[in-house]
């Protein structure tokens, strides 16, 4: 019920029109028993009264139904109600009898709360089967269903084009960097330290050994190869092949590695034999032993 | 105890004659057959909607309608005996031999009060308001 807030919900307006109507049968009723008028405090009352009443009645009757483990309140529960209210139920047919000639007054009130149509959006979503149909439908889709969108990626060659050198460029960047912080460095002017490191350079003891070695990706590559053209007799034969390498002159290391190299689809391997840094080497893939 | 026999409870009273037992099934059940072409004061609508706030669910139209007519006896008996207590504050004085008593009456907290007060409800209502 609203204290003194003006505006009501339709459910207060419900609420309001049943009291309404259950003034006007008080009124009649005190109309019947022979009073002309009557002070608003007492039909204010006796409306209360009555409201109270019925729904103590149906209380009480709903908890004797039940109290016998029946769902559907029968006439017997609603004599025995009467009964413990201290109403006198062989009364009744007689007071109904007598009160026919009163006039049938306070017409039921019709208006049902809706919710305004104007505020709805889109189709609500029926009923699943296993709800009851008198349940409220359910709320407006917008309420509860979440479309995400998507920015469409930029898919411009030229930004991407870029977008990939300057992210090449930063990480490599980054990383010598972090090499010259972590290891030693060597710095390109006299006095000033910090401003331009630059990674130290470890001299070898035999500067040409790693020129002149294949990597370890190139043997790796070579036994790939190996493994799947020939048999594995023919991989002992080259390894024997390899370790001779080591021990035999500069030139015919070299003719070696180039034979090697040119049996072996075209790779960079000039330059893998440059690269020490572990960062920058290329990726190493595990062995892969082709089953013949 | 010394009451019981047969199986059947006899309350005390029973036995000088003061009260007598209901032994009827439920007599309504003839009254509810003619209560279908009578129609209460209190609209069905109005009653089943308080009936069903407090729980109680009507398979029945008939049985609303009894309910209906129950609380409508209980008020009006009220405003009976109010129109009682009315009658007899008018007439105490003895001024209905020179007049009967004037018609019109009005119901007032001064007669409800005493009335409900019988019935073992107690009002009490502020006679004025700050």
């Amino acid at each position: 019920r609203s204290g003194s807030k003006h505006t009501t919900t339709p459910a207060d307006n419900y609420y309001l029109a049943r009291r309404r109507t259950l003034q006007v049968v008080v009124s009649s009723l005190l109309t019947e028993a022979g009073f002309e008028s009557a002070e608003k405090a007492a039909v204010e009352t006796l409306t209360e009264m009555l409201q109270s009443y019925i729904s103590e009645i149906g209380r009480s009757a709903k908890s004797y139904c039940e109290h016998t483990a029946r769902t559907q309140p029968t006439l017997s529960d609603i004599v025995v109600t009467l009964v413990e209210m201290g109403f006198n139920v062989e009364t009744l047919p007689a007071y109904a009898k007598r009160s026919q000639r009163m006039v049938i007054t306070a017409p039921p009130v019709t208006n049902q709360p809706v919710t305004p149509k104007a505020l709805t959006a889109g189709q609500n979503k029926p009923h699943p089967s296993h709800i009851p149909g008198h349940f409220p439908e359910f709320p407006d889709p917008h309420t509860y269903i979440k479309t995400p969108t998507y920015r469409e990626p930029v898919s411009d060659y030229q930004v991407l084009r870029e977008k990939a050198a300057s992210q090449r460029r930063d990480v490599e960047r980054a990383l010598t960097r972090f090499m010259a912080k972590t290891g030693e460095t060597q710095s390109l002017f006299k006095d000033d330290v910090s401003t331009f490191p630059l990674i130290a350079a470890r001299p070898f003891t035999v500067p040409y050994l790693t020129a002149l070695l294949p990597s370890e990706l190139e043997m790796q590559q070579m036994e790939e190869t190996d493994s799947s053209e020939q048999d594995d007799q023919t991989d002992t034969e080259n390894l024997p092949l390899h370790m001779s390498t080591d021990d035999s002159g500069p030139e015919k290391e070299n003719a070696s590695v180039l034979q090697q190299n040119t049996s072996l689809s075209g790779s960079r391997n000039g330059e893998e034999n440059m690269i020490d840094n572990p960062y920058l080497r290329p990726v190493k893939k595990p062995k892969i032993r082709r089953k013949k | 105890e010394g009451a019981m026999s047969n199986g059947v409870y006899v309350p005390p009273g029973a036995a000088n004659g003061e009260v007598k037992p209901v032994v009827s099934s439920t007599p309504l059940v003839d009254f509810l057959m003619q209560l279908e072409d009578y129609t209460p004061t209190i609209p069905d609508a109005v009653t089943g909607y308080y009936l069903n706030r407090a729980g109680f669910e009507a398979s029945d139209p008939r049985i609303i309608r009894l309910i209906s007519l129950a609380a409508q006896k209980f008020i009006s008996d009220i405003a009976n005996d109010a129109l009682q207590h009315c009658k007899m504050k008018g007439t105490a004085s003895g001024s209905s031999r020179n007049k009967s008593k004037d018609k019109k009456y009005t119901l007032t907290m001064e007669d409800l009060t005493p009335a409900l007060a019988e019935y073992g409800i107690n009002v009490k209502k502020p006679h004025y308001f700050t």
